[in-house]
Order: structure tokens, then C-alpha cells, then sequence
């Protein structure tokens, strides 16, 4: 379990809606700092920036997918080892067993109950070392 | 002479028996002339020796010829009446030979015993009848040379002996002679039944070559009429072929073994828009292969004339002559000779363009369903629960009623796609479990944490018997199963009248374990029990609206249990209320292997 508490969130996110309901939902239930970011091809550079202290990321976004920008996150130094946690509708388990040995945190499936989303959140958070 | 050998061959062919049979009848035919001839010329010769002296010799020899008269006759009679005349032929011989026998000996006897009585006249004529009996007998018993022996012999024995004994000189050469004359006639009659015997053994030769001509005839006959018949068929099946070829709303084409088209059907007219004309005597790969393709399909074709096995289901996507293109898929059969050369390649092709379309289009409209439907409805859904958590500020009661009737619809709208994609996913075999070993009760038991919120809704609860079976495990796919349990469990709390409870029970037998949900609702009426498993199956329409529901609940959970090797049911509750349950099969495991003992 990591030292610090979890504060510093990052979500990338193309649907504008429900990254607004995330951020209220983290940040009014959750206490948290959330950064949205709706472009995954700017999201490295928004997280090198932000320094999150755990990304959220969609699976199915245009012009990049969660699963690429995940992979893209772990060959740059500065995000290489940032915990990450898919948000996703449709990931297999064949594709979430594979991402887990690539390091992911852990999966949330959609739709949420985003009530109940901080304390998934800090539950997986628990867990990391 | 070849002539002579040729009749030689052909007699050989008669059937002795048929031969006897025919002489035997030749001689019992001409035995009325014997009879009548013996009884006139007996008469006479009566009349002529008669004299006061030897009254008694007369009488008696007169009897002996009305005694063989009348036996000859019987036999003859005998013989007209019998059915077995050709089967016993021989037994016939025997008997004429008897009758022969005696009335050759009737006359013997009669020279031997009134010759040396007698007048010289008398003498002359009882030589005179005596030579005209014997020679009378070569025609009657011209069929059997030893008949005619016998007969003569009967004749001539005792007269021979009479001559020889009587002390006259001319009498003893005389009876010199007569053994000649007998030996001469002898000779005459074997001569006439050589010439009767060969022209029998011809007529049957003859008659059977006729017969097995006849038999030969008959035979082609009958075999140019089932000839005739095959053809026909074989006519009225190919006009039936070329029928179904016609009319098929398929392609049929015939192509050589070096691929061309030798024939095609009004239906590849149809559907590539080629004329027969057009594409008989072509490559089909010119017709309807497309350039880029042209290697594959050779490679392929090889493979066909090679192992000459026929293929199908075999989807070709092919140019019209009018530019545009359809996907056909094709069976392909190649027709083999019996010494396995190919006459020719037989291919059929059905148009499936459409086919693959709507394919296409429902793929599309799934995954539109699960994500574009999706997507916005999570943010609706979303945006409802943070707003009805109160985080955001108390609402008005009015708004906060309606704000929760939104929620519960949006969740109701979710719920139904999810369960439409899942029946899609079973239906279409594209719904893969993951199966685990785990313990069932605690399954259970999750399952009652889980819906607890549902069930406070409806202001039931769920209770589970403090003995329920724990530990009892199964290897199973843990998320669906628990799917299953959350849809009977809301079922139960659905249909329970308020402030009720649903009890959960746990019964393992034998090999399988039980999972029972206990409701103490109104009861499955009669008529919907036969399809409650059925899709958007629900009792009446207007409890599904308060209670909410999709109809696909069971559907999906008895697919899914049955997925996992299990059974689903239910049954009316005793007091009241129904028992849904399901039983899967009890996991053994697999036992760790003992190290051995060495």
C-alpha cells in the first residue's frame, strides 16, 4: 500500500459528459484533484505536467485506445510507472490478463456507479504496493 | 461331310428319354393293326384246321389267340389311358415286348402243332401265314428290332424245329433256310430302327433348338423392353435434371476439367448477367473470378482435379458483366468416371450478397447497441446517481421523485441491452464462459449481499437457512452465475408481497446441487408455465410495467446453467408462492497425484 493517500488524478476521457460526472464524482465524493484530459494524444504530455498520482483511462477512444496509450505510457520515463485503471465496456479477459502482466492496476467496468467510484478506486489503490 | 457332323451335333442334343417316348408311342400306334390282324388272320386259319380229329387242339389254340388278342388289347387300351407314358416309356417297351412275345409264340405254336397234322394244301398254308406273320411284323415292329427279334423268334423257333425234326428232306432244308430268312428280317427291322431311332433323335433335336430359340427370343425380347424402359427413365430423369437446373434459383454450371464452361443455367444468366452463349467455351475464371484472385482460384482448381473431391460452402466474391459484384457461395462437385478420369466439374452457386449484408448490418447494429447506447446512457444513468446520492445538495422532494423514477428507468433501459446482447451473444455461440472451481454457497451468499439494495426496494428480504450446504464446490463461470442468481432472486423480490421473504436454499444429492429461490408471490398462472424460459416471455403485461423487467431474465439464465452442464426449473411452492431453482454438478477434484513409493 502506498505511503501517501491517493489525491492526484488523471482521466483520459473523449466523452466530454462523462468525464464530468467522473470529476464531480471524484472530487465531491471522492476528495480528489482531478485532470481531464480529452485528447489521448496530448495525454502524456497533460499527465508529465499534472503528475497524477494514478491515471484512469477509457478503452475506446478515437485516434488513439486505451490499451496504445497504456503501452505508449510504459516506454516514456515519466509516466512508466504510473498506476493505471481501464475504464472499459467490452475488454476481454484474455485483454485484461495481458494489460494486468504490462502492469495495469486493474479494470472498472462501464457503466459505473459513480457513487461507488472513489471507493473502487481506493480499494485498488490498497492493493498497489 | 460337314453336313452330316453339323445333323450328328444337332442330334446329340435330343433327350433320349423324348427319343424312347417317341418310339415306344410309334409302336403302341401301329398295335391295333397287330391285334386286329392277329384275331382275323387267327379266325381263318381256325376255320381252315378245323376237323372232327382235332376239335379239342383247334378250340384251345383258338382261345390262346383270343387270350393274347385280348391282352394285347388291354395293354393297348392301358397304355392310350395312361398319364406316365413318356416318364415310364421303358416299362411300356417291356410289356409290348411280352404281348409281341406271345403273339409270335401263339403262331409258332400253332405251325409246331398242326404242320406235321395236315394235308400238304394245309402245309402250304400255314407256311404261307406263317411267312406272312413274320414278315407282317417288321413294319408293326419296326421301331424296336428286338421286339420284332422276339416276336419272329417266337414264330419261327417251334415251326424251325418241326420242319427239322419231320424227317422230309425238303423239310429239313427249308428248316435250314428259315433261320436265314429270321436273320435277314432281323437285319431289315434293326435297319428300320436305326432310320426311326436317328429320325426321333432329329425331330427332338430339332424340336429342342426350336424351343431354346424360342427361349433365346423371349429372352431379348424381355431384355429390349427393360432396355427400352431404362431408357426412358434415364430420358424423364434427365428432362427432370435439366428441370431442376432450369428453374433453380441457383447457378449451375458445367465446367471441363481445364475450366471451361461447357453449360450454364438460366440462373447464372440471371445472376451474372451473362448470356449462356456468352460464357459457354470461356474460362470460368475470365467470367467470374476476380484478377486478383485468379491465382488462388488456380491453385484451388489444381486441388479439385487433383483429389477430385468435391467442396462447399465455398464463398467467392465474383464480377457481374455489369461491373457490379456478388459473393456466391458455391458447392462444387466434380463428376468421376468409374476408372476416375473427370467428365466434367458440376458447380452450384447460391447468392448470398444479401446474406452477408444483413449479417454485416447486425453485427453493425450489436455494436452499436452495446457501445453507442451505451455510452450516452452510462452518462445519464451517471449523472442521475450523483445527483440522487445527495452530494450534490438536497433536492426538492418532487424533483428528488422524479430524479430516482429517471434513475430507474435508465438502469431498466441498460438491464434490457445488456440482456438483448447477451441472448445475441448465446444465440449466436459467440458467448464463451470462463469456468472456475469455487464454493457455491458462498456464491449464494454473494449473490444476497449483492441484490440486497433490490430487495429493500420492494421491502423484502432474502434469508438463507442457517444449514444451508457450504463447501459443496462446482467449476462453473462465477460472473454468469451470479447473473443467474441476481435474475431469480429479483424475480422473487419482485413478485413477494411486502414486507415478505424469499428464502434461499442450498441441497446438494448425489452429484449434483440444488439451488432453491423460495417466493411467497401469486404463483406462475397455468397458461404462461410452458414458456417462462421462453424470450420477453412475461405472465401479463401490465405487471411487468410496475414491476419492470425485460422478459430475457430466465431466457438467459436457463441458457447459462444449461451452458454449465446444469438443469433450471421451477415449482408451484406448498402454502403457496414458487420454488425457482437450478442444480449444477457437484465438482470433484481432480485428486493430487500420490508421490510413489519406490
Amino acid at each position: 500500500m502506498p505511503a501517501r493517500p491517493l489525491t492526484k488524478v488523471c482521466y483520459v476521457e473523449d466523452d466530454e459528459d462523462i468525464q464530468r460526472i467522473v470529476r464531480l464524482s471524484l472530487e465531491r465524493l471522492g476528495k480528489m484533484t482531478v485532470e481531464t484530459v480529452s485528447d489521448p494524444l496530448r495525454a502524456i504530455e497533460a499527465m508529465t505536467r499534472f503528475g497524477p498520482d494514478l491515471v484512469l483511462l477509457d478503452w475506446m477512444m478515437p485516434g488513439m485506445d486505451g490499451p496504445t496509450l497504456f503501452r505508449a505510457m510504459r516506454d516514456k520515463p515519466e509516466t512508466a510507472s504510473l498506476p493505471v485503471i481501464f475504464i472499459t465496456a467490452k475488454a476481454s479477459t484474455v485483454e485484461m490478463t495481458e494489460l494486468t502482466a504490462l502492469g495495469a492496476a486493474g479494470a472498472i467496468s462501464k457503466p459505473f456507479n459513480p457513487k461507488e467510484l472513489p471507493d473502487q478506486l481506493r480499494e485498488i489503490w490498497a492493493k498497489l504496493p | 461331310m460337314p453336313e452330316r457332323g453339323v445333323s450328328a451335333g444337332i442330334r446329340d442334343r435330343a433327350d433320349p428319354r423324348m427319343v424312347l417316348a417317341d418310339r415306344v408311342d410309334q409302336l403302341y400306334g401301329q398295335m391295333w393293326l397287330g391285334i386286329l390282324g392277329t384275331f382275323a388272320i387267327g379266325a381263318i386259319a381256325s376255320f381252315e384246321f378245323w376237323s372232327p380229329r382235332l376239335r379239342d387242339l383247334v378250340l384251345i389254340w383258338w382261345c390262346i389267340v383270343l387270350l393274347v388278342t385280348a391282352g394285347s388289347a388291354a395293354l393297348l387300351y392301358g397304355y392310350r389311358r395312361a398319364g406316365d407314358r413318356s416318364q415310364n416309356a421303358a416299362q411300356w417297351m417291356r410289356w409290348l415286348a411280352i404281348a409281341a412275345f406271345a403273339s409270335g409264340a401263339t403262331w409258332g405254336g400253332a405251325g409246331a402243332i398242326f404242320f406235321p397234322s395236315h394235308t400238304d394244301e394245309q402245309q402250304v398254308f400255314i407256311a404261307f401265314v406263317l411267312a406272312g406273320m413274320m414278315s407282317g411284323g417288321i413294319p408293326v415292329y419296326a421301331a424296336s428290332w428286338p421286339i420284332f427279334a422276339l416276336y419272329a423268334a417266337g414264330i419261327v423257333a417251334p415251326f424251325t424245329y418241326v420242319l427239322g425234326t419231320f424227317g422230309n428232306r425238303l423239310f429239313t432244308e427249308i428248316a435250314l433256310l428259315v433261320p436265314i430268312f429270321y436273320a435277314i428280317n432281323v437285319a431289315i427291322a434293326y435297319r428300320l430302327t436305326q432310320v426311326f431311332h436317328s429320325g426321333y433323335r432329329l425331330r427332338h433335336a430339332y424340336g429342342k433348338l426350336t424351343d431354346d430359340y424360342s427361349v433365346l427370343n423371349q429372352r431379348l425380347e424381355r431384355q429390349l423392353g427393360e432396355l427400352e424402359e431404362a431408357r426412358r427413365q434415364v430420358e424423364a430423369s434427365g428432362r427432370k435434371l435439366a428441370l431442376f437446373a432450369d428453374k433453380a434459383p441457383i447457378a449451375v454450371l458445367e465446367i471441363d476439367p481445364q475450366g471451361l464452361v461447357t453449360q450454364i443455367n438460366p440462373g447464372a444468366e440471371l445472376l451474372f448477367g451473362y448470356a449462356a452463349a456468352e460464357m459457354v467455351g470461356r474460362h470460368v475464371k475470365e467470367c467470374l473470378v476476380l484478377p486478383e484472385l485468379r491465382p488462388d482460384f488456380d491453385r484451388q482448381w489444381a486441388h479439385l482435379v487433383e483429389s477430385r473431391a468435391p467442396l462447399s460452402a465455398l464463398k467467392i466474391r465474383s464480377p457481374r458483366r455489369d461491373g457490379l459484384q456478388v459473393v456466391c457461395e458455391w458447392t462444387v462437385t466434380p463428376l468421376v468416371n468409374s476408372d476416375g478420369t473427370i467428365l466434367s466439374v458440376i458447380a452450384q452457386g447460391q447468392d448470398v450478397t444479401r446474406q452477408l449484408e444483413a449479417e454485416r448490418m447486425k453485427k453493425e447494429f450489436t455494436s452499436t447497441l452495446s457501445h453507442e447506447l451505451r455510452t450516452p446512457l452510462t452518462s445519464i444513468i451517471g449523472s442521475l446517481q450523483l445527483i440522487n446520492s445527495g452530494v450534490l445538495g438536497d433536492l426538492e422532494k418532487d424533483v428528488a421523485e422524479l430524479t430516482a423514477v429517471a434513475e430507474r428507468n435508465g438502469t431498466r433501459l441498460l438491464d434490457l441491452i445488456n440482456d438483448l446482447l447477451d441472448i445475441e451473444k448465446i444465440e449466436s455461440g459467440k458467448l464463451t464462459l470462463i469456468p472456475e472451481a469455487f464454493d457455491l454457497g458462498e456464491l449464494v451468499r454473494e449473490s444476497l449481499v449483492l441484490n440486497k439494495a433490490f430487495a429493500e426496494r420492494f421491502k423484502v428480504r432474502f434469508q438463507m437457512a442457517a444449514d444451508a450446504r457450504a463447501g459443496t464446490r462446482v467449476h462453473a463461470d462465477r460472473k454468469r452465475l451470479l447473473q443467474v442468481m441476481t435474475n431469480l432472486l429479483s424475480n422473487a423480490a419482485k413478485f413477494s408481497p411486502e414486507g415478505g421473504a424469499v428464502d434461499v436454499t442450498l441441497d446438494a444429492s448425489g452429484h449434483a446441487i440444488r439451488v432453491g429461490v423460495h417466493d411467497r408471490g401469486p404463483g406462475i398462472p397455468e397458461a404462461f408455465r410452458s414458456r417462462i424460459f421462453g424470450r420477453f416471455a412475461q405472465a401479463d403485461s401490465t405487471a411487468a410495467r410496475q414491476k419492470s423487467g425485460t422478459g430475457l431474465g430466465l431466457a438467459i439464465s436457463k441458457r447459462l446453467v444449461e451452458m454449465m452442464q446444469g438443469r433450471i426449473g421451477f415449482e408451484p411452492r406448498e402454502g403457496g408462492g414458487t420454488t425457482f431453482w437450478f442444480e449444477l454438478p457437484v465438482h470433484v477434484a481432480q485428486p493430487e497425484r500420490e508421490p510413489s513409493v519406490s
